[in-house]
């Protein structure tokens, strides 16, 4: 099968699109012949080496996909021969790749009616955002829900969410080119923390009161400023870094606030707690077919152009998600 | 009326102990005639000009009080001349190191008759906060692990009782030998001394490595730091306040990696904001004191006159539990 493959630490133009062998099951896990594959900001640092798991090469990156079951590993009960699945990759066995290995806990079936390249994107971010905003945040109806890079993968995904749970959602963006779709999926204000402070734009617009939550996978200054506009009893979920530069947070801020600061780990979450995982799916499957999600896929590529697709990624320009593709590889 | 009076910012000698008016009553609040007062570590920050309230010279300082109802604001509804209460102060309406304190209603509570002045003088602002850090923020379960930083101080020692009455396994950490026996005695089912052993280490190995799942920590520095190093998947690290002196830093991505949360406890604002929870939180602190499950523990009293006395033992650590500032027992 084809593959971007990653046989040294190095930026995008390092990966070598080649032929390699068809990587297979071990227990517990599926392989899935890939339809199309997500990107996400992670990928990037995978490859230069600055994940926190770091594969040993030669490895295909990518950290979700969709596609068909063509083979089940030993003890797999969910999944058989040609289901329709989404999934995040097992370590090591990525979707920049015809094939892919998926564990079949962080596999789940595609809801009706969504595409493949809505799919391949599906998994990772909204997963995420599931997780943090109900397991984490315990969002509640009502509630102000302020989100961080509104416009990108995670962000979208957190801001439709929001909704549907019922929260007022307030977007952050960096451009105002990114206004439009954040209030398309369902913001109810938009702010761009690049013309004025985050801390008074959202004072502003919650008399004074802050968030109740902050979906935060920005972190450095943005994390900063939230701990300025959090609400008493308020939840900052530390969903990523995507900004380059991992905060501290003091401690005494914390407890001034009444605040609390809650680490958001999708991937240990999901293989620890894999029927919350599951349930958490079909939740939004519902949410799908009730139309109050709509997966929002900027561009796609062909796999072969994988290196060029991650340098779009890096330049923040797109809202929503990139997508592979493996039909004109 | 007597009482300890701040009109610098300075040290405990610089109170003075004179005569000074009584405060004037508000329609919502009830005047004592305070039996006891408790110290707390923020009584001696205030008079320092250290603390996040700063109270207009001149003022006697003190956070909590027991005594009893002598007048009663015309907009209260609960409480009546006589009544035995333990209350928190309003800095406003002056503290409690005098004769008489000024306090709000919905702070006020009766105390169980079988409780003693200096045991209810010393059980709003500890027992209070610990309370609300276990129960509102850290939601610990029977079961759980719980670790106690300062476990031989006032809310550390608090936190050991509670958090074996809710049923939690509890470590508890101490800097000295000394101070072993008492934390075994309010029921730790293991202690730990964090100037000869590792914290995380004796953590780990205790938990099966798995960590602890509710850490309250008062304690700050060094021991905040080595929570993040044996706090459990989900856990949450109460961050009670800085007995230590040196405010933490939490490095985000170690939040993030342990899918654990820092938890901020401020229970002066919780009390007033969520008047109802708070009430209920000691009543039901009370039905525990009156079956025997809680044993407030006074190590020290000294007279109104030897507050400067009191504040220096307490900032020379040399004492476990409260102490309680001895007014007037006859009440």
């Amino acid at each position: 099968m084809k593959a971007q493959m990653c046989k040294a630490w190095g930026p995008p133009e390092s990966l070598v699109y080649e032929d390699v062998p068809s990587p297979m099951p071990g227990p517990g896990q599926v392989k899935i012949a890939v339809k199309a594959a997500g990107m996400n900001f992670p990928d990037t640092l995978l490859i230069e080496g600055k994940y926190q798991i770091k594969p040993p090469f030669p490895f295909a990156p990518g950290a979700e996909a969709a596609g068909t079951v063509i083979a089940v590993g030993p003890g797999v009960t969910r999944f058989r021969i040609g289901d329709k699945i989404m999934g995040t990759s097992a370590t090591g066995s990525g979707g920049y790749a015809e094939e892919m290995i998926a564990g079949e806990n962080s596999a789940q079936p595609i809801p009706d009616g969504m595409t493949w390249e809505q799919a391949a994107g599906f998994a990772a971010v909204y997963g995420t955002s599931y997780h943090a905003l109900v397991q984490r945040a315990h969002l509640a109806a009502g509630e102000t829900l302020l989100v961080l890079g509104a416009a990108g993968g995670v962000g979208l995904a957190a801001v439709e969410l929001g909704k549907a749970m019922g929260a007022t959602v307030i977007g952050a963006v960096g451009a105002d080119e990114k206004f439009a779709v954040v209030l398309e999926h369902g913001a109810d204000h938009v702010i761009n923390y690049t013309t004025g402070s985050l801390k008074d734009q959202v004072k502003a617009l919650t008399a004074d009161k802050g968030a109740d939550v902050i979906y935060d996978a920005v972190g450095g200054d943005m994390f900063d400023q939230s701990m300025r506009c959090i609400a008493w009893e308020g939840r900052l979920l530390v969903v990523g870094f995507a900004s380059g530069r991992i905060p501290s947070l003091p401690a005494n801020l914390a407890l001034l606030k009444g605040c609390q600061i809650v680490g958001v780990f999708y991937g240990a979450f999901a293989a620890r707690e894999p029927e919350t995982a599951t349930a958490n799916f079909a939740a939004m499957a519902r949410l799908f077919a009730a139309g109050k999600l709509r997966p929002h896929v900027s561009k796609t590529f062909p796999l072969k152009d994988a290196p060029h697709a991650m340098r779009e990624l890096l330049t923040r320009k797109y809202p929503g998600k990139l997508v592979l593709t493996m039909d004109a590889a | 009326m007597k009482a300890q009076v701040c009109k610098a910012w300075g040290p405990p000698e610089s109170l003075v102990y004179e005569d000074i008016a009584a405060p004037p009553l508000g329609s919502d609040e009830v005047r004592l005639a305070v039996a006891a007062a408790g110290l707390n570590f923020p009584d001696t920050l205030m008079i320092a000009g250290k603390y996040q309230v700063k109270p207009a010279f001149p003022f006697a300082p003190g956070s909590e009080v027991a005594g009893r109802v002598t007048e009663v604001g015309a907009r209260c509804t609960r409480l009546k001349l006589g009544d035995r209460v333990m209350s928190t102060t309003s800095m406003s309406g002056g503290g409690g190191f005098a004769e008489q304190a000024v306090v709000r209603e919905a702070m006020c509570f009766r105390i169980p008759d079988s409780m003693s002045w200096n045991e209810a003088a010393g059980f709003p602002v500890t027992y209070g906060t610990t309370y609300h850090a276990l129960v509102q923020r850290g939601r610990l379960k029977a079961d759980e692990v719980l670790l106690v930083h300062g476990a031989a101080g006032g809310v550390g020692l608090n936190a050991v009782e509670l958090g074996k009455v809710m049923g939690a396994t509890v470590i508890g950490t101490v800097g000295s030998d000394a101070k072993i026996d008492i934390v075994k005695k309010y029921g730790a089912d293991h202690v730990i001394n964090y100037s000869t052993e590792s914290i995380k280490d004796r953590v780990k190995a205790l938990t099966g490595d798995k960590g602890a799942d509710v850490i309250y920590d008062a304690v700050g520095g060094d021991a905040f730091d080595q929570s993040l190093r044996c706090i459990a998947w989900e856990g949450r690290l109460l961050v009670i306040g800085f007995a230590s002196g040196r405010i933490p830093q939490a490095p985000a991505n170690l939040v993030l990696l342990k899918g654990c949360e820092i938890v901020g406890v401020h229970w002066g604002p919780f009390a007033t904001r969520e008047s109802e929870t708070h009430r209920a939180n000691m009543e039901q602190m009370f039905r525990w004191y009156e079956q025997g499950k809680l044993h407030p523990h006074v190590s020290m009293t000294f007279p109104l006159t030897e507050v400067p006395q009191a504040m220096a033992a307490l900032l020379g650590r040399q004492s476990t539990g409260k102490i309680v500032i001895d007014i007037n027992q006859k009440l």
